[in-house]
C-alpha cells in the first residue's frame, strides 16, 4: 500500500482553467519521487492541493492508508507534509531561528518566546542533516541556498515526514545543487519520503527513484527512473501534439533591427548571472523564437530588450544604434511594440477602464491643446475590440474581464501600432485555438511589413511554427541558435527540448563550462 | 447590468457614510446629554446653530474655501499614489509668501498685485513640496516622511517671519503687518467674512477635475498613480509623475493659504492654518480624491466647526467638549473613508 495516495483529484480555478484533471498520484514510504512536467501541466496545483493551500474540487487523498481531508497549511503541518516553495516565504530581517519558529514559537511563561530553547532545538535539527546556517544570522546575509536550507529546516522543525520541494534547483548554482541532492539523499536515509518538482531530466535521473510526467493537468506515465531515459521522459513531457498550421510566405531578410552583443545581466549577491553573454540579432522581415524552461533567463531577456531593466555589461543595438542605456519610453518612440507576458501586473492597469488600457502607449495621438480627445478614443477602442472578438464595453475597468480577453486587449493596443521591432513574451498563453490563430497571422502581417520580430516563448509548438530561428536559453546563456526546418519539425522538437533541458550546449566552450553538460 | 451595479456601488458608499455620520452625531449627543445643563439648547446650537443667521452661515462657508484647496491637492498628489503630508506648512508658508509680496508692493493695483502674491504663495509652496517629490525621484526618499518633516520646518520659519522681519508692532496678536486695503478681496455675503475665493474654489474644483480626467497629463499621472509599472511599460515617463503631482499639491496648498489672507485675515496671524492640512486629508479621503467630492466633503467639515463655535458660544458647551464632539466626528468620517481607501488599494 502506498504511503501517499491521491485518487481522482480536479481542480478548476475560477478562470475556468482545470489544472488538474482527474489525476491519481501515489508515493512509496521513503522514496524520492520527481514530478516532471512543462509550465502549466499543473504540477505546482497538485502541491499545493497536498499542502492544504488549495482545495481540490474533486478527489480524495489518502495517508497512510487513511483518508484525510486537508484544511489548510497548519493542518497539512500536523499530519507530517511540508512544503518548500519555489519563492521562499522569509522574513529577511528575522533570524533564522526566529523564521524557524515563526508560528510555534517555544513560549516561556505562556507569553515570553523562549528563544533559547528555540535555538537549541534548531541546532540540533542543523547538526543532525549537515546544514552550514547559524540559527542567530538573519535571513537577508544569506545566499539564496542557505535560505533554502532555512526553508528545509524550517519543515523538518515541525517534524514533516513527507517533505514537497516545488522546483528547488531553478534558482541555485550548480556547486548548491549538489549541496542539496546531499541533503535530500540523506533525509531520506532518515527515512523521510520527498517529492520534488523539476523540468530538469538530468536531476530526476540524478535524485529520483521514480518519476511521474504530467501534461496539461493530467498524469501521463509514472516510471521508475532506472527503466527510462532522458530522451523518452523529454518525449512523454513535451507530447506529440500537431503543429499549428500557419501560411508563411518566406521572404528575405533585411537589415537588423536588434542585436544583441554579449549582454549581461548580473544581480549582487547572486553568483550566477541572469543573463550571460547573449549574442541575438533579429533582423527586419525575420521571426526569432527564444524558447526556455522558466527561471533560465527568458523574463530577463524580455525586461533587458523592452528597456525595463539596465543591462550590467554588452550593448543593444536597434536600427544600427546604442540603445543600451535608453529609457522605455524612448524605446517606444523608436519604434518598439511589446507583449509583455506578465499581462496583468505590467501589460495592463486593472482598475483602469478598457479604453484608458488601449492609448497608454499610444496617447499622444489622441491630444488636443493639453486634452484627451475622448471620441477618437472610444472610437479607436471599439474599432479594435471589434476586430479582436472582444465583447466587453471599452468603459468597463479592464480587471472585469476574463484573462483572455485582457490579453487580447493587450495584443490588439501593440499589434495595432506601426512598429519596426516587436516583443512577444507568450502571447497565446491562456488564449483558445481561434484566438490564438489569429495572433500568429497578425504577427505575420507585421512580419509581412517589415518587423523583425522577437517571439518568447515555452510553447515549444506555437515556435516551431512560426519562428524562422529559434535560440535556446539555459541558465541565462544561450546555448543554441538553430534555423527552423520546418519539414523536420518532429526531429527539431526533440532536439530543442534536449537543450532546453541542459543536455546539449553548442556554445559550452564560450560559457563557464559546468562538468555535468553533456554534448 | 454593470451600469446597475456601479448604482449599487454608489448607493452602498453613500449609505455607508450617512450610517457614519448617524452614528457619530448620535454619540455628539449623548456626550452633550450628559455634560449640558441646558442639553436641548446646546444641540440646537451645535446643529441648528451655524443656519440660524447670515453671520453664521457665511463664515461657514468661508471655513470651507481653504479646505477645498487642501482636500484639492491631497486628492491630486493621492490620485498619483504620491503622498504629501505637508500640506500644514504649505498652506502657512503660502500666506507668508502672499503677505509678503502684498507688503513688498504697498501702492500696486489691487487685482494686479494679488494676482502676483497669489503667484507668489503657489511658487513657494509648490517648490517645497515638489522639494519631496524629487528627493524621492533622485534618491528614492519616502515623500510621505520629507513632506511631513519639511512642513515642520518650515511652520517654524514662517514663525520667526512673522515675529521678526515682519512683525507688526501695534497688534496684540502675534501676526506680520496688515496688507494694503486694495487687496481685500470683495465680501460677497456681509456681514460675514464670506468673499470671491469662495466662487473661485469651485472654479478650481471643476479646472483640477478637467485636469484629472480629462487631460493628457491628468491620464498619465492617474495611470502612473494605479500601476507604476504598467506606466512605465507603457512609455509613460513615470519619474517626472513622483514630482509633477508634489508641485501641483504644494501649489493648492500655497493658493488656500494666499487667498486666506487676502479674503479673510488680511495679515498672517501665527497659527491661523492649524489644522487644515490635516483636514485636506480628510476631505480628500471623504471625496475618494475626486475633486467634484471635495467640495460637499469640505462644507460638511466646515459645517461641523462651525457647529461647534456655535455650541460653544450660545450653550454652556466648553472648548473641550465642542472638541472631543468635533474629534468623534472626524474619527469616524476619516475611519470609514480610510478603510475603504484601504480596501481598494490592497485589492488594486
Amino acid at each position: 500500500m502506498p504511503y501517499l495516495e491521491m485518487k481522482g483529484i480536479s481542480k478548476l480555478y475560477s478562470n475556468n482553467l482545470l489544472a488538474n484533471n482527474a489525476i491519481d498520484f501515489s508515493v512509496e514510504k521513503n522514496e524520492i519521487h520527481a514530478i516532471i512536467g512543462e509550465n502549466g501541466a499543473g504540477k505546482t496545483t497538485l502541491m499545493k492541493i497536498l499542502s492544504g493551500l488549495e482545495q481540490p474540487d474533486a478527489g480524495s487523498i489518502f495517508l497512510g492508508g487513511q483518508r484525510v481531508a486537508i484544511r489548510g497549511p497548519l493542518h497539512a503541518n500536523r499530519l507530517g507534509i511540508g512544503m518548500v516553495h519555489q519563492h521562499f516565504k522569509l522574513i529577511p530581517e528575522f533570524s533564522v531561528a526566529e523564521n524557524v519558529v515563526l508560528g510555534i514559537e517555544p513560549l516561556r511563561g505562556g507569553l515570553f518566546v523562549d528563544t533559547a530553547a528555540a535555538a537549541e532545538r534548531i541546532r540540533t535539527v542543523i547538526e543532525s542533516h549537515g546544514f552550514s546556517i547559524d540559527p542567530r544570522t538573519k535571513v537577508f546575509a544569506l545566499t539564496v541556498g542557505q535560505r533554502q536550507q532555512v526553508e528545509i529546516v524550517r519543515i523538518l522543525y515541525r517534524d514533516a515526514r513527507l517533505l514537497i520541494l516545488d522546483e528547488p534547483t531553478s534558482v541555485l548554482t550548480e556547486q548548491e545543487i549538489n549541496k542539496l541532492f546531499d541533503t535530500l539523499r540523506s533525509l531520506q536515509a532518515d527515512g523521510k519520503t520527498i517529492i520534488i518538482i523539476t523540468h530538469k531530466l538530468r536531476e530526476v535521473k540524478e535524485i529520483s527513484h521514480r518519476v511521474t510526467v504530467m501534461r496539461k493537468g493530467a498524469v501521463v506515465a509514472v516510471r521508475t527512473t532506472a527503466d527510462v531515459d532522458k530522451a523518452e521522459l523529454s518525449q512523454l513531457m513535451v507530447g506529440r501534439s500537431v503543429l499549428f498550421q500557419i501560411e508563411r510566405s518566406t521572404k528575405a531578410c533585411g537589415s537588423p533591427v536588434l542585436a544583441l552583443e554579449g549582454v549581461m545581466l548580473k544581480q549582487p549577491g547572486r553568483g550566477r548571472p541572469l543573463l550571460d553573454r547573449i549574442n541575438l540579432t533579429v533582423r527586419s522581415c525575420q521571426i526569432v523564437g527564444v524558447a526556455g524552461v522558466s527561471g533560465n533567463g527568458l523574463g530577463e531577456l524580455e525586461d533587458v530588450v523592452a528597456g525595463l531593466r539596465k543591462i550590467t555589461g554588452g550593448r543593444i543595438f536597434h536600427n544600427g544604434e546604442n540603445v543600451s542605456r535608453i529609457s522605455a519610453a524612448a524605446l517606444r518612440e523608436r519604434g518598439l511594440a511589446y507583449v509583455p507576458a506578465d499581462r496583468l501586473r505590467r501589460g495592463s492597469s486593472l482598475p483602469s477602464t478598457v479604453m484608458e488600457n488601449m492609448i497608454v502607449t499610444n496617447h499622444h495621438r489622441f491630444v488636443r491643446a493639453g486634452f484627451l480627445r475622448g471620441g477618437k478614443i472610444q472610437q479607436f477602442a471599439e474599432r479594435l475590440m471589434k476586430g479582436f472578438g472582444i465583447d466587453d464595453g471599452p468603459q468597463v475597468p479592464i480587471g472585469t474581464l476574463s484573462g483572455g480577453n485582457i490579453q487580447k486587449v493587450i495584443l490588439a493596443r501593440e499589434l495595432a501600432s506601426t512598429a519596426n521591432l516587436l516583443v512577444v513574451s507568450e502571447p497565446t498563453w491562456g488564449l483558445d485555438v481561434a484566438s490564438s490563430q489569429f495572433v500568429y497571422e497578425k504577427i505575420l502581417a507585421m512580419r509581412g511589413a517589415g518587423a523583425g520580430i522577437l517571439f518568447l516563448s515555452s510553447n515549444l509548438d506555437e515556435l516551431l511554427g512560426i519562428a524562422d530561428t529559434i535560440a535556446v536559453m539555459y541558465r541565462g546563456r544561450i546555448v543554441a541558435n538553430l534555423p527552423n526546418d520546418h519539414a523536420t519539425s518532429k526531429k527539431m522538437k526533440e532536439l530543442i527540448g534536449e537543450y532546453m533541458l541542459g543536455l546539449r550546449d553548442d556554445f559550452a566552450s564560450q560559457g563557464r563550462g559546468t562538468p555535468e553538460r553533456q554534448t | 447590468m454593470r451600469r446597475e451595479k456601479r448604482y449599487w456601488d454608489f448607493l452602498a458608499s453613500f449609505t455607508g457614510l450617512a450610517l457614519t455620520l448617524a452614528i457619530s452625531f448620535s454619540l455628539v449627543i449623548a456626550l452633550i446629554l450628559l455634560l449640558s445643563a441646558t442639553p436641548g439648547k446646546a444641540i440646537f446650537a451645535f446643529f441648528i446653530g451655524p443656519f440660524t443667521n447670515s453671520y453664521y452661515l457665511g463664515n461657514m462657508l468661508n471655513a470651507a474655501v481653504p479646505l477645498v484647496f487642501t482636500g484639492l491637492g491631497i486628492s491630486i498628489a493621492f490620485k498619483a499614489s504620491v503622498f504629501n503630508l505637508g500640506g500644514e506648512g504649505q498652506i502657512y508658508a503660502g500666506g507668508l509668501a502672499a503677505t509678503a509680496v502684498c507688503l513688498a508692493l504697498p501702492a500696486a493695483n489691487g487685482y494686479l498685485g494679488g494676482v502676483v502674491a497669489l503667484i507668489a504663495a503657489m511658487v513657494l509652496s509648490g517648490a517645497i513640496a515638489g522639494l519631496s517629490g524629487f528627493f524621492r525621484m533622485q534618491w528614492n526618499a519616502d515623500e510621505m516622511i520629507s513632506s511631513f518633516l519639511l512642513s515642520a520646518a518650515v511652520l517654524l520659519i514662517v514663525n520667526h517671519f512673522i515675529t521678526g522681519p515682519l512683525d507688526d508692532p501695534k497688534n496684540n496678536l502675534l501676526a506680520t503687518l496688515p496688507i494694503g486695503p486694495q487687496y481685500a478681496l470683495t465680501r460677497i455675503f456681509p456681514p460675514s467674512k464670506l468673499n470671491v475665493s469662495a466662487p473661485f474654489s469651485l472654479v478650481a474644483a471643476a479646472a483640477v477635475f478637467f485636469f484629472m480626467f480629462k487631460s493628457h497629463a491628468g491620464y498619465e499621472m492617474r495611470m502612473c498613480g494605479l500601476n507604476r509599472e504598467f506606466s512605465r511599460y507603457g512609455g509613460i515617463n513615470v519619474a517626472a509623475y513622483l514630482v509633477l503631482p508634489m508641485i501641483l499639491s504644494g501649489a493648492l496648498h500655497g493658493l488656500g493659504g494666499g487667498l486666506m489672507i487676502l479674503g479673510t485675515y488680511h495679515a498672517t496671524i501665527e497659527g491661523y492654518s492649524f489644522g487644515m492640512g490635516w483636514n485636506g486629508i480628510a476631505v480628500a479621503l471623504i471625496a475618494k480624491n475626486n475633486p467634484l467630492g471635495v467640495v460637499p466633503a469640505a462644507l460638511l467639515f466646515a459645517y461641523l466647526d462651525a457647529g461647534a463655535k456655535a455650541a460653544m458660544l450660545n450653550a454652556d458647551v466648553t472648548f473641550e467638549i465642542a472638541a472631543v464632539a468635533q474629534s468623534f466626528i472626524f474619527f469616524f468620517v476619516t475611519a470609514q473613508a480610510l478603510y475603504g481607501f484601504v480596501h481598494r488599494r490592497r485589492r488594486a
